[in-house]
């Protein structure tokens, strides 16, 4: 595990539609593996390996954005109020750290309620910079950030905020080396907007219009105290998916996966996911139809700002896919 | 601003876009009607070929009624779109049956409501519209699937403010012929796209196709956003007559963004700027997407009351939008293409070493 590389994926900024310095930093590690990279109309970063002209035209996508909060207000007195960018939880708020692109740091918290009860609305929490009043505030309105939490190792867990999906673009960035002699046409599409719609990577594919895709994201798990029952375990390997609530995976993709996998003799699991999906839901419908499948990363807490995958899981997705695209 | 009064709901705009054709047609190169409805006009502009192209699109229907059930001479009524039903009551309709015919929406007087039943919003399915024809005249004219219109002519209010049923989004179309009007005299080196889109109030059906259609280098929607009301809070309201807002987010292109907040300051245009952190709800959302993906920016103009028939804004605030938007065509140069931020050196690639 490049725990170096991990730290920086994940702590690079980069809410949707603002995923300069996570492209920046991908193309890096990509550059001297691709043959062809470009960015597009919409800010994706495509990273192109030429196979032998034999093989399939195939796209392999993990998002670069994440969730994040954006400022919609900046009061006399220098509180900031804000709006969600993706699914942000107000519970997950309270007390957590936001940063700005220029650095500013804020601390989120909520107004004192007489009732508390009810959980909290996202209107009932503010962003604290520090500032005395208004004009001491350093970020203006629409101003985006992302939480602050750093990447932990732990025995075999890895801790993180915005795992989803850097972990996705990690697995490609370490794939795309593995895959040097594959036969096929790859595409590693590295994919902007996912947390707002899918949107990234609805026009890419639009534009390399290929034989397959796959999405590389997270999944949630039903390994934790009183979840909702879910077959995903976190440690027991990548998980191939059969549906989610956006669509459901190609058979020939999902066989693909499967077959790889027993290749490769690394552990899977199926994935039946009931709330969300991946960038595969918008391949899927692009031109006139592409067959997509995803391979999903088991991570509990997703869209809190501690994430938390297994980095077996993670070594075992980057051996299957590469069993998958040899 | 007698498109605020012409007639168009979603799914029906023709008769307004043959008017809207008459209006353009001065100002065009080319004009043609695409499947789906939109008008699509062209002003050629003067840069070499292959010459770029820049569509703006605001959209052209506005939110309706339609007619779900004739039941004794009286019709029953559905929305098209976000129509508010709250403020119904009382308002004079036109019916487009076999001809436009003139009803109103009635409900049961006061006198005979029990004390709870004074304190709702009546539902749909007991509001109804009577055009005080005899059954047999009704069923002849109206059939179900008729469209239904607000009938409200357009109010000028003092201090530069007007009031009309349809100025989400009307008040943009104007403003984009205004820029139309305005380019005609100018130069300008890209292609010019003004389309008046439809079904934007049921799903921006008439922006994702035209999208698709023009295939532009860069879009500029135009729509409405909340004028700042009497009892609003702070947040995501904007005052009238400040100006136009411009849109920043995720569905924006922050580099046409940048352009086109320095094209406002240039112009000493009053703005406000509009945080969006997600689907803004505008034909932006739909055009940002079309295809390989097209670099996309949205104005708004604050509107009051919004799918009311009383939707206020002040006059400047379109004519700015028409400034704005004309001097940033006029302003791109032929090679102009918004790029990104570390956008990615071809020659770091490792076929090029």
């Amino acid at each position: 595990m490049n725990l170096g590389l991990l730290t920086q994926l994940t702590q690079a900024f980069g809410p949707s539609g603002y995923e300069d310095k996570v492209r920046a930093l991908i193309q890096e590690h990509v550059a001297p593996w691709a043959d062809e990279l470009r960015t597009d109309p919409l800010g994706n970063l495509i990273a192109y390996h030429r196979g032998n002209g034999k093989g399939q035209k195939i796209v392999l996508a993990a998002h670069m954005d994440e969730i994040g909060v954006m400022v919609s207000h900046v009061d006399k007195e220098g509180y900031l109020r804000f709006t969600r960018i993706g699914g942000v939880y107000p519970l997950h708020c309270i007390g957590s750290r936001v940063r700005f692109a220029d650095g500013t740091h804020g601390v989120i918290y909520l107004e004192h309620r007489e009732d508390t009860s009810p959980s909290p609305k996202l209107t009932q929490l503010y962003i604290d910079v520090g500032a005395t009043n208004k004009d001491d505030v350093p970020v203006s309105v629409g101003a985006p950030a992302v939480f602050v939490r750093p990447l932990v190792q732990q025995g075999e867990r890895l801790i993180s905020k915005a795992l989803d999906d850097r972990i996705g673009c990690y697995i490609l960035i370490e794939l795309l080396q593995q895959v040097q002699d594959s036969p096929h046409d790859l595409y590693f599409l590295f994919s902007t907007q996912e947390e707002v719609g899918l949107r990234g990577a609805r026009t890419a594919a639009f534009s390399i219009n290929p034989d397959m895709a796959i999405a590389v994201d997270v999944t949630i798990t039903g390994d934790t105290p009183k979840a909702l029952p879910m077959a995903v375990t976190l440690g027991d390997g990548p998980a191939i998916k059969v549906q989610d609530s956006g669509m459901i995976a190609h058979p020939k993709v999902r066989q693909l996966l499967v077959d790889a996998a027993r290749k490769a003799k690394v552990p899977y699991q199926l994935e039946v996911l009931r709330g969300g999906t991946t960038d595969a839901a918008a391949m899927q419908l692009t031109r006139a139809g592409i067959p997509s499948g995803a391979l999903s990363i088991p991570c509990r807490y997703i869209h809190s700002p501690s994430e938390m995958v297994d980095s077996e899981d993670v070594a075992n997705a980057i051996k299957l896919l590469a069993a998958a695209l040899a | 601003m007698q498109l605020s009064e012409a007639v168009g709901p979603s799914g029906q705009e023709e008769s307004i876009r043959l008017q809207l054709e008459d209006l353009w047609r001065p100002f065009t190169t080319t004009m043609r009607a695409d499947a789906m409805g939109n008008l699509i006009a062209m002003q050629q502009g003067s840069g070499p070929e292959p010459r770029p192209a820049v569509m703006a699109a605001a959209h052209l229907d506005e939110i309706g009624l339609i007619v779900t059930q004739i039941e004794e001479g009286f019709l029953h009524i559905a929305p098209i779109g976000g129509t508010d039903r709250r403020v119904l009551l009382g308002l004079e309709v036109l019916v487009h049956g076999r001809e436009d015919i003139p009803g109103l929406i009635g409900t049961r007087p006061p006198h005979v409501l029990s004390a709870e039943e004074r304190q709702k919003t009546v539902p749909w399915e007991k509001l109804f519209v009577d055009v005080g024809l005899p059954a047999e005249k009704v069923n002849q004219l109206v059939h179900v699937g008729d469209p239904i219109s607000i009938r409200q002519p357009l109010l000028t209010l003092e201090n530069g403010r007007v009031a009309g049923k349809a100025f989400d989004n009307r008040a943009s179309v104007v403003a984009l012929t205004l820029a139309l009007e305005e380019l005609a005299q100018r130069e300008h080196a890209w292609d010019f796209y003004a389309v008046a889109t439809v079904q934007e109030e049921v799903g921006l059906k008439g922006a994702i196709t035209s999208a698709y259609g023009i295939n532009p280098q860069l879009a500029v929607a135009l729509d409405v956003t909340f004028g700042k009301q009497e009892d609003d809070s702070k947040i995501g309201v904007f005052e009238l007559d400040k100006g136009p807002t411009i849109g920043l987010g995720p569905n924006f292109h922050p580099q046409l963004f940048q352009r086109i907040e320095a094209t406002a300051k240039e112009l000493e245009i009053p703005y406000h700027l509009d945080p969006t952190p997600g689907a803004s709800g505008t034909d932006a959302w739909g055009i940002q997407v079309a295809r390989e993906g097209i670099p996309t920016s949205l104005l708004s103009i604050p509107v009051r009351y919004m799918h009311q028939p009383v939707e206020t804004l002040a006059r400047r605030d379109v004519e700015r939008t028409g400034r704005l938007l004309a001097t940033f065509v006029a302003g791109l140069e032929s090679s102009y293409r918004p790029g990104w931020e570390d956008e990615v050196d071809e020659t770091a690639a490792r076929s090029d070493q």
